[in-house]
C-alpha cells in the first residue's frame, strides 16, 4: 500500500485526522487536532481500519537546546584536547528554528496484516501534560506510557499503574526535558 | 480439636498455606543480568508477578543529544550487547535517512551478513542459556563452542567480540580480509551439522519437552496486543518479520522463511528460535554468493554531520525483536531526541499477565523463553 493510498484510506474514516506539516522521513505522518480524540481514533484504527499492533510511542520536548546542568559530568569530554584549551561546545539552538514550550507524542499504529504502518502526532502543552492513556485499548502501551512519564514527565490520564520505571526513586525531575537540571545524590562523587 | 485444626479441616485438601511474597532477583543467574520480579505465591501458585526493571539504566537517550552522530553508534553497541550489530545498523539507517545518504551495495551485503551471523551467535547464546535455566547444562557448552567461532570472525573484521561499533554512518567501518570469505563459509559447513545435533540434544528430549511444552501461552490477539515481537510473536502463528513486512538493506533480495508456531509456548518460542538459525545460515549464504567488489562506505559522510532539520524511524529484525530508532534533528551537530522502541523492554511487560496463575517452577521458563537482555531494557 503505498502513502496515497493509505492517506485516502484513513481521511476517509478518520476525516478530522490531517496530514501532518512535519513528515516522518519515507511514513505518511498525520496530526491529531486535540487529546480528547486519541482514545475513539485508537479505537477505530483498531476495530475498523486493522491498525492493530502499537508499535512505539515516543516524546520530544520542543523548549529548545538541552541544558549542560542535566548532566552529571561534563557531557562531552574530549581527552585528546590539549589542557587548557576550550572544552567541546554541547549543542546550542539553532538560529530559526521553530522551538516552542511544547511536548509533542508520536505514536505508531501499524497493521500486521496489511503490512503498513503511520505516524500519528499530537502536541500538548508544556505547563499541563496530559494525554489519555491508551493502555486500555494497547496493552503495549502500559511500560512505554511509563517510560514517558518517568523520562518525559509526561500524565497519562487513565493509566492503571502509572509510576517511574527506568529512574531510580531518588532521581527527581524527567531527565529527557530540556530543561531538566540534574540535582546531586548519594551516588555522585 | 482447636480452632485451628478446625479451620484447616474446613479447606478443601486440608491443606492451608499462606499468601508469601517473594524476590526473584536483581541478583539472580537465571534472570540474565539484573531484574528483580517481585511474586506473590500462595503454595506453588504464584497469584501476581511485578517485573521491576531500570537497574542497568544508562540514559543512552540523554547521552546522545551531547554526542555527534557518529559518537552515537558507539552508545548504540551497549543496549543489546550479545547482538550490537543490528543496534548499530538500526541507528545508522536512521541517520541515513535524515542525511540524505545511499550505501553502496557491498556495504549493505556486509550488513546483512554481519546481522545475520550475529543473529546466529546470539540464539546460539539463548539456546545455551535456556537448557541451564530448564536444568540442562551441557547444550550451553556447546553452543558456546560454536558461539566462539562466530565472535572469532567478529574479531578478525572489526578487532571486537562484543561491541563491534562495525557498521557506521554510510556503509561499514572497513572492508573484510582476504580470508574472511573462505573463513566464514568453512565455518558454515561446519556448523550445518551441528543444528543437528542441538535437536537430538536439547529440542526433543523428553525432560525438556516436559518443562516446556504448553507452558507460558501466548494466543495470538494477547500478543499482538501486548506489542511482542521477534520470535516471541512468531510464536504465537503471527507472521510479522520487519524483514520481509518492511525491508531494508536489500533483504528482499534474499529467499528465507519465517519459522512460525502455533500456540505461543514456551517451547514453540525456543523452536522458532532454533529454526531461525537455519535461516540465518541461508542468507549468509546467499549474502557471500552476491557479495560484489566495490566501496563499503557512502562518499560525502561529514566528519561532523549537520543534517537539515527532520524526523525520521528506521526499524529493524533484530535478534530479540523489533528494533527501531525514532531520531529528531534539529540542524546540530547532535540528536535533537533519540528514542529507542526496545524489543526486550517491550516483550518483557507481558510477563506480569502470563505469570499468575502458573506455578513457581515455571517462571524461569517463561522467563527464559522471553530472551530478554536487561541492556536493552533498560538502555
Amino acid at each position: 500500500m503505498t502513502q496515497d493510498e493509505l492517506l485516502s484510506k484513513l481521511a476517509s474514516k478518520l476525516p478530522r485526522l490531517e496530514k501532518a506539516s512535519a513528515q516522518v522521513k519515507d511514513y505518511l505522518t498525520m496530526r491529531l487536532p486535540s487529546a480528547d480524540e486519541l482514545v475513539p481514533t485508537a479505537k477505530l484504527l483498531k476495530e475498523d481500519l486493522g491498525f492493530d499492533y502499537l508499535e512505539m510511542i515516543s516524546a520530544t520536548d520542543w523548549l529548545g537546546a538541552v541544558k549542560p546542568e542535566g548532566y552529571i559530568r561534563n557531557p562531552n569530554p574530549n581527552i585528546f584536547l590539549a589542557e587548557g584549551a576550550t572544552p567541546q561546545s554541547i549543542p546550542t539552538a539553532t538560529p530559526g528554528f521553530n522551538y516552542h514550550p511544547a511536548f509533542e507524542l508520536v505514536w505508531t499504529f501499524a497493521s500486521i496484516a496489511d503490512r503498513v504502518r503511520f505516524f500519528l502526532r499530537l502536541e500538548i502543552p508544556r505547563d499541563n501534560p496530559r494525554v489519555p492513556t491508551l493502555t486500555g485499548l494497547f496493552k503495549a502501551a502500559d511500560w512505554q506510557e511509563r517510560e514517558l512519564f518517568d523520562l518525559m514527565g509526561i500524565l497519562f490520564d487513565g493509566h492503571p499503574n502509572l509510576i517511574k520505571i527506568l529512574t531510580p526513586d531518588f532521581t527527581q525531575g524527567h531527565p529527557l526535558r530540556k530543561d531538566y537540571v540534574h540535582i546531586k545524590d548519594k551516588y555522585d562523587e | 480439636m482447636n480452632i485451628e485444626t478446625a479451620e484447616a479441616a474446613k479447606e478443601p485438601r486440608g491443606v492451608k498455606t499462606d499468601t508469601l511474597f517473594i524476590n526473584l532477583g536483581p541478583q539472580h543467574p537465571s534472570t540474565h543480568g539484573v531484574l528483580r520480579i517481585g511474586l506473590t505465591i500462595e503454595g506453588e501458585v504464584i497469584t501476581k508477578a511485578v517485573p521491576d526493571v531500570g537497574y542497568l539504566h544508562r540514559g543512552t537517550s540523554k547521552l546522545a543529544e551531547v554526542r555527534g552522530y557518529h559518537h552515537c553508534v558507539v552508545l548504540t553497541d551497549r543496549w543489546d550487547y550479545v547482538s550490537a550489530m543490528p543496534n548499530n545498523l538500526v541507528f545508522c539507517l536512521a541517520a541515513e535517512k535524515l542525511m540524505a545518504l545511499k550505501v553502496p551495495p557491498r556495504a549493505d551485503s556486509l550488513r546483512v551478513i554481519m546481522c545475520e551471523l550475529n543473529r546466529i551467535a546470539s540464539h546460539l547464546l539463548f539456546f545455551g542459556t535456556y537448557g541451564i535455566d530448564t536444568g540442562a547444562i551441557t547444550p550451553f557448552l556447546y553452543a558456546f563452542r560454536e558461539r566462539e567461532m562466530v565472535l572469532d570472525l567478529f574479531e578478525m573484521v572489526c578487532g571486537a567480540r562484543l561491541t563491534y561499533n562495525y557498521i557506521r554512518i554510510g556503509g561499514v567501518m572497513v572492508d573484510i580480509g582476504d580470508d574472511w570469505v573462505a573463513k566464514t563459509r568453512e565455518f558454515l559447513e561446519y556448523f550445518k551439522p551441528r543444528l543437528d545435533e542441538y535437536d537430538t540434544l536439547l529440542t526433543y528430549n523428553p525432560i525438556f519437552l516436559a518443562r516446556t511444552q504448553g507452558i507460558g501461552t501466548i494466543p495470538k490477539e494477547q500478543a499482538i496486543n501486548w506489542g511482542l515481537s521477534g520470535a516471541n510473536l512468531r510464536a504465537s502463528g503471527v507472521n510479522y518479520d520487519v524483514r520481509k513486512a518492511d525491508p531494508y538493506s536489500g533483504y528482499d533480495q534474499y529467499q528465507f522463511d519465517i519459522p512460525l508456531g502455533k500456540t505461543g509456548s514456551c517451547w514453540e518460542r525456543y523452536f522458532c528460535r532454533v529454526s531461525e538459525i537455519r535461516q540465518s545460515v541461508r542468507i549468509v549464504e546467499q549474502a557471500l554468493d552476491k557479495l560484489a567488489p566495490g566501496p563499503v562506505m557512502a562518499t560525502g559522510v561529514a566528519k561532523v554531520p549537520k543534517p537539515q532539520p527532520g524526523e525520521a524511524y528506521a526499524h529493524v529484525e533484530a535478534s530479540r525483536g523489533d528494533l527501531g530508532i525514532y531520531l529528531v534533528a534539529d540542524g546540530q551537530a547532535s540528536p535533537y531526541r533519540m528514542h529507542v522502541k526496545a524489543p526486550s523492554f517491550i516483550n518483557l511487560a507481558i510477563l506480569q499477565e502470563i505469570l499468575a496463575g502458573r506455578k513457581v517452577a515455571d517462571v524461569i521458563a517463561v522467563l527464559g523463553s522471553i530472551d530478554i537482555v536487561l541492556g536493552e531494557v533498560d538502555r
